[in-house]
C-alpha cells in the first residue's frame, strides 16, 4: 500500500505537484487561497477522472478536498468540492462485493473486495483511536464519531428554529457534508448487506461504517435519532412552507451584490429537499442493519461486543406516539413504501393488538398481508369502536391514509418483471379492489362509530382514490 | 491504512503554525505601495549605475542632466501609474459569471378554470361516496391541489392509465410558475413520476393526453428573465433589482427537462435542434454565478441531455454547438467556465469538452489556424520581453489548450503534435521568470510546469 507523501503518480500527475497547488498560499483568506483551491479541485478532477486511465487521489488530496469541503468558505467552493466527492466515490468505490459477476465465477460465495486506496472521510475504527481523540476539536479533519453526533445537533439546532436562513452558509456546509457522509455509508453497507444476506457472515457487517458509529460509545444512539428525525421533518415542514414572496422581501432589503446570498437563496431548498432524502437513506440503513443484527442474533453470530441497541423502529415508533406533531410530517416526508408501510403496521399493532396469527419473516418487513390484517380490526363497528378507544381518531385516519398509498406505491412497484402470468395480474387486482373497499367501509365504521368525527382532507383524498381505482379496475 | 499523523493541516486556525511568511515564497497579494516601492528602489539603482556611468562628463552640462533625469523619472512613473491602473481595471474581469437572467416577466395566470370540469372529478360528483367527501365544482381546484401535494394524483394516473390533457397542463403550470414550495415541488415529483414510470416495461402504456413541448420550456425561461446571450457581468443587462430572475421554479424546470431527455427511449421529446440548444442554454446557466448552489441539478441535467442524442447525431451536433458557444462567450475567465462546467464521465462528454475548448481556441485566432499543428504553432512562439504581453489571454489559451488536448486522443494519435505541446509547455514554464510580477505571468508559469510534469511519464 501506498503511503501518503511518497511519490506517486495520479493520472500523469505526481501527488506532490498537484499538493504544491495548495501549498503555494500561505494566507488563508485572500483570492489567492481561493483560486488556488479551485484550481486543486480541477487538477485532481483532471488527474482522477478525465484522464483515461485515471487513479484515484492519495490519502493527502483526499483529505485536502474534504477539508474544503468542510471548511465551507465559498459556496463555489463548498459545491465544487461535494460535486467531485461524489465523482470520485462513484467512480472508485471502497467496497465491492464479487456478486456483480457471479455469472462468470464457478464459486458461488460473493465475497467483499475492499479497495484500499481510496480515501476515508471518517475516523470510527480503534486503530485510530488516538487520532480519534485529536478529531474531536477539529473542524477540518475526518469525521469521528463524535463529530458526527455534533453534525446532527448543528443540523436539528438549526433546523429546529426554523432559522434556517439565518445562517445559510452554516447550514448549507452541514447539510452537504451529511449527504455526502451518507453516500460513503451507503456506499459501504450496500454491498456489505447484500453480501451478508448470502453468506450469513455477521463481521461483514460488524466491521460496516454504519455499524461501527452506531456501537461507537462516543454516540449517544438514542439521542441521535431523535435529533435525525427532527431534522428530517422540521426541514421538510420549513422547505414545504415556503413560498417565493418571502424571498423577494428579504431581498429588497438585503444588499443584492453579495452573489451569494441570492445563490445560497436559490440553492437553500434544493439542498434540504435532498438532505430530507439522504436523512431518510441512513434511517432506513439503520433499520436494514437492525433487521441483519436480528437474524445475526439468532444465528448466535453476534457477541457482547455487539452490544444491545434499541431498534430504530421502535425509538420511531415512540417518538411518533409521545411527539405529536411530528406523526403527520414524518409520514408525508417518509415516503419509502416499504418501511413505512412497515411502521404503519406496527403502530397499529402496538395499540390495537396484534392478529393471533402472525406469520412474519424477520427479514420481510413488509408481508401486504399484515397492512390488510390492521384494516380488518376497521371491518365492523363494534372492533372499530374499541380500536378507537386506543387511538385518536384523527391519528388512525393518517395511518390508513398513509398506510394505503404505501400499499399503492408497492403494488406500482412490484408488478412488472417477475410474474406478469395473466393470473397473477389478476389477483393483485383483485387484492387492490379490497384493499380499497376495506379502506372505504374502514372510514365509513369510524364515521359511525363517531358521529362527532370530522374526515381529514388527507382521509378524504383517500377515499377519492379508493373510489376511482375501484370504478377503473372494475 | 492511513497515515493520520502526516495529517495535512493547510488551513489550520492554529497562530503557531502560522509564522510570518517566508520571504521566499509567491507573494502575490501586491499592494500598490509595493510595486511602487519597488519600482523606486529599482529606480534608484538605474539612477546610481548611471550616475556612476556619467562621472567623467558630470562637469558638462549636470544642470540639463538632472532635468533630463527627472523627465524621464516622470516618464516611468507615469507609464508604471498607468500600467498598474491597467491591472487594477482588468481585476473585474478575473472573476467568472456571466449575467443570465435580466427582469422576471409576470408569469401567466395560474387559474384554471377547466380543471374543475376535469373527468377525474366530474366522474366522481356523483359517487355515493361523494357525499361523506362532499366535492362540488366550486372547491374542486383546492381538493385536486390536495390530491397534488400528498401524492395522490401519481397513484390515480397509473390505477387508470390515462393523464388527461386539463390535469396535465394544470400541473405543468403549478410546477414552472406557482410561487409555493409545496405545489411546485409536488407538481414537478408528479412530471418526473409520470415520465420515468414510462420507462419501465409495463403491461399497459399510460395514455398521456399532453407532453411538455420544447417551446413551452422556452416559454417559462423567457418569463424567469433568461436572456439567451452570454454576456459579462459588467453588462448593463445585468441588473441588480430584486426582480432579477430566475425564480426558484428553475430548479423545478431543470428537473423536467432532465426527465425528459431520459425517456428518449420511449418517445423523442424534443427534436435535435431543440435538444442542442437546451445544452447551450445550459451551459449558459452554469455560468451565472447566482446558480452556482445548483451545480448537482446542472450536472445531471448537462448529462442527461448529452445521452438524448444517438451516436451520429452526437458527432455533428457536439460540433455544431461547440461552434455556436464560441462565437458567443466572451473573452475572458468565462470560456474556461464554460469548458469546465463540462464535467467528464463518458466518451460523449469528453468530446464535448474537447470540442468546446478546441472550437474557442479557434476562435480566439478568428479560425485561421487550420490545423492541430497550426494552432500549437502559434502558440508556441511567446515573447514575455514584449511589455505588450498580455499573460492572462497566455492563461486562458494554455488551460483551453490543456483541455482540448488532454480530453483527447489526439496527443496519442499524433506524436508531432506531442512534442509541440512539450515545447509549448515548456517555453511557458522556462521563459516567464519567477520574479515576473506581471498579473498572471506566475499562473501561466506555474501551470505550465505542473502540467509539463505531467506529460513526463
Amino acid at each position: 500500500m501506498e503511503r501518503p507523501g511518497s511519490m506517486r503518480t495520479v493520472g500523469g500527475g505526481i501527488e506532490e505537484n498537484i499538493l504544491a497547488i495548495l501549498d503555494s498560499s500561505e494566507a488563508k483568506d485572500t483570492l489567492d487561497a481561493f483560486e488556488d483551491r479551485v484550481a486543486f479541485i480541477e487538477a485532481v478532477r483532471a488527474a482522477s477522472i478525465v484522464a483515461k486511465n485515471g487513479t484515484p487521489p492519495t490519502y493527502k488530496m483526499y483529505e485536502a478536498i474534504f477539508s474544503i469541503l468542510r471548511i465551507g468558505k465559498s459556496l463555489e467552493l463548498t459545491m465544487a468540492s461535494f460535486q467531485l466527492l461524489n465523482e470520485l466515490d462513484k467512480r472508485f468505490p471502497r467496497v465491492n462485493s464479487s456478486d456483480v459477476d457471479k455469472s462468470n465465477s464457478s464459486s458461488s460465495v460473493p465475497e467483499l473486495i475492499m479497495v484500499q486506496e481510496v480515501g476515508f472521510p471518517f475516523v470510527f475504527s480503534s486503530e485510530n483511536a488516538s487520532r480519534e481523540r485529536g478529531a474531536a476539536n477539529n473542524s477540518e479533519g475526518p469525521v469521528d464519531s463524535s463529530g458526527f453526533q455534533l453534525l446532527i445537533q448543528d443540523l436539528a439546532d438549526a433546523t429546529d428554529e426554523g432559522n434556517l436562513r439565518a445562517s445559510e452558509t452554516k447550514s448549507l456546509t452541514n447539510m452537504l457534508l451529511f449527504q455526502y457522509l451518507v453516500t460513503v455509508f451507503e456506499g459501504d453497507f450496500r454491498p456489505r448487506n447484500s453480501v451478508y444476506e448470502d453468506t450469513m457472515n455477521w463481521v461483514v457487517l460488524r466491521e460496516s461504517l454504519l455499524n461501527m458509529l452506531l456501537v461507537s460509545r462516543k454516540v449517544n444512539y438514542k439521542s441521535l435519532m431523535k435529533d435525525c428525525l427532527t431534522i428530517m421533518c422540521k426541514l421538510y415542514q420549513n422547505c414545504a412552507g415556503f413560498t417565493d414572496d418571502l424571498i423577494c422581501s428579504e431581498n429588497s432589503a438585503a444588499q443584492p451584490a453579495e452573489n451569494f446570498d441570492t445563490a445560497a437563496a436559490i440553492s437553500l431548498l434544493e439542498v434540504g429537499k435532498h438532505t430530507c432524502i439522504a436523512m431518510q437513506k441512513f434511517l432506513i440503513m439503520i433499520m436494514e442493519l437492525d433487521v441483519s443484527k436480528k437474524s445475526a442474533e439468532m444465528q448466535g453470530s453476534t457477541t457482547r461486543a455487539d452490544g444491545v441497541r434499541t431498534p430504530l423502529v421502535e425509538i420511531i415508533l415512540d417518538e411518533l406516539t409521545y411527539n405529536r406533531d411530528i406523526i403527520s410530517p414524518f409520514l408525508q416526508v417518509f415516503n419509502e413504501p416499504k418501511w413505512k408501510l412497515e411502521v404503519v403496521v406496527q403502530y397499529l399493532w402496538k395499540y390495537i393488538g396484534k392478529p393471533s396469527v402472525r406469520t412474519r419473516r424477520s427479514n420481510s418487513p413488509t408481508d401486504n398481508a399484515s397492512f390488510s390484517g390492521a384494516l380488518k380490526c376497521f371491518s365492523n363497528i363494534t372492533s372499530t369502536k374499541s380500536t378507537l378507544k386506543k387511538i385518536r381518531t384523527e391519528v388512525v385516519q393518517l395511518l390508513l391514509a398513509h398506510g394505503f398509498q404505501a400499499h399503492l406505491s408497492l403494488q406500482s412497484e412490484h408488478h412488472p418483471v417477475e410474474d406478469t402470468s395473466a393470473s397473477n395480474e389478476e389477483r393483485s387486482c383483485s387484492l387492490l379492489i379490497e384493499i380499497c373497499k376495506n379502506i372505504i367501509s374502514a372510514f365509513k365504521n369510524m364515521k359511525t362509530a363517531d358521529k362527532q368525527m370530522e374526515i381529514l382532507s388527507l382521509g378524504k383524498e383517500a377515499l377519492f382514490t379508493a373510489a376511482t381505482i375501484i370504478s377503473a379496475k372494475s | 491504512m492511513m497515515d493520520m499523523d502526516n495529517f495535512l493541516d493547510f488551513e489550520s486556525e492554529d497562530p503557531l503554525l502560522n509564522r510570518p511568511a517566508v520571504t521566499k515564497k509567491r507573494k502575490k497579494a501586491i499592494g500598490l505601495d509595493d510595486l511602487l516601492t519597488d519600482f523606486y528602489k529599482e529606480e534608484d539603482k538605474l539612477v546610481e549605475k548611471k550616475s556612476k556611468r556619467a562621472k567623467p562628463r558630470r562637469n558638462n552640462d549636470s544642470d540639463e542632466e538632472d532635468n533630463h533625469k527627472e523627465a524621464a523619472l516622470y516618464d516611468i512613473v507615469d507609464k508604471c501609474e498607468n500600467e498598474m491602473r491597467e491591472i487594477s481595471g482588468k481585476e473585474d474581469s478575473f472573476v467568472w459569471g456571466i449575467c443570465a437572467f435580466g427582469d422576471q416577466k409576470t408569469p401567466p395566470p395560474l387559474s384554471f378554470p377547466e380543471i374543475k370540469s376535469c373527468t377525474l372529478l366530474q366522474s366522481f360528483i356523483n359517487d355515493e361516496l361523494n357525499s361523506v367527501i362532499d366535492i362540488s365544482t366550486e372547491n374542486g381546484d383546492t381538493f385536486l391541489e390536495g390530491l397534488l401535494v400528498n401524492g395522490w394524483l401519481s397513484k390515480l394516473v397509473f390505477a387508470s392509465r390515462h393523464l388527461e390533457k386539463s390535469v396535465a397542463t394544470w400541473t405543468f403550470n403549478l410546477m414552472l410558475y406557482s410561487p409555493k414550495e409545496d405545489l411546485r415541488a409536488s407538481a414537478c415529483d408528479f412530471w418526473c413520476a409520470i415520465l420515468s414510470f414510462e420507462n419501465e416495461v409495463d403491461l399497459q402504456p399510460i395514455k398521456i393526453d399532453w407532453f411538455p413541448s420544447y417551446s413551452e420550456l422556452k416559454i417559462a425561461l423567457e418569463s424567469y428573465g433568461f436572456l439567451f446571450k452570454l454576456s459579462s457581468n459588467t453588462d448593463s443587462a445585468c441588473s441588480n433589482s430584486a426582480s432579477r430572475g430566475p425564480a426558484q421554479n428553475i430548479r423545478a424546470w431543470l428537473k423536467l427537462a432532465t426527465a425528459s431527455c431520459q425517456m428518449r427511449n420511449k418517445r423523442a421529446m424534443y427534436l435535435t435542434s431543440e435538444a442542442e440548444e437546451l445544452i447551450e442554454v445550459i451551459i449558459c446557466l452554469f455560468s451565472d454565478r447566482q446558480l452556482q448552489g445548483l451545480l448537482v441539478l446542472l450536472h445531471e441535467c448537462m448529462q442527461s441531455a448529452i445521452s438524448y442524442f444517438t451516436n451520429e447525431e452526437w458527432e455533428s451536433s457536439c460540433e455544431k454547438i461547440a461552434k455556436s458557444l464560441a462565437c458567443r462567450v466572451p473573452k475572458d475567465l468565462n470560456c474556461l467556465r464554460i469548458v469546465e462546467c463540462i464535467s467528464v464521465v463518458n466518451t460523449r462528454s469528453k468530446l464535448f469538452r474537447s470540442t468546446v475548448a478546441h472550437q474557442i481556441l479557434l476562435s480566439y485566432f478568428d479560425h485561421k489556424a487550420p490545423s492541430e499543428e497550426g494552432i500549437l504553432k502559434l502558440l508556441i512562439p511567446i515573447n514575455v520581453k514584449d511589455k505588450s504581453c498580455d499573460f492572462f489571454k497566455m492563461y486562458i489559451h494554455l488551460v483551453l489548450t490543456e483541455n482540448w488536448l488532454l480530453s483527447n486522443q489526439l496527443l496519442e494519435d499524433k506524436p508531432v503534435l506531442k512534442a509541440m505541446w512539450r515545447l509549448y509547455l515548456r517555453n511557458c514554464s522556462c521563459m516567464i521568470a519567477s520574479t515576473d510580477l506581471r498579473c498572471f505571468a506566475s499562473k501561466v508559469r506555474n501551470k505550465a510546469s505542473y502540467l509539463l510534469q505531467g506529460t513526463v511519464s
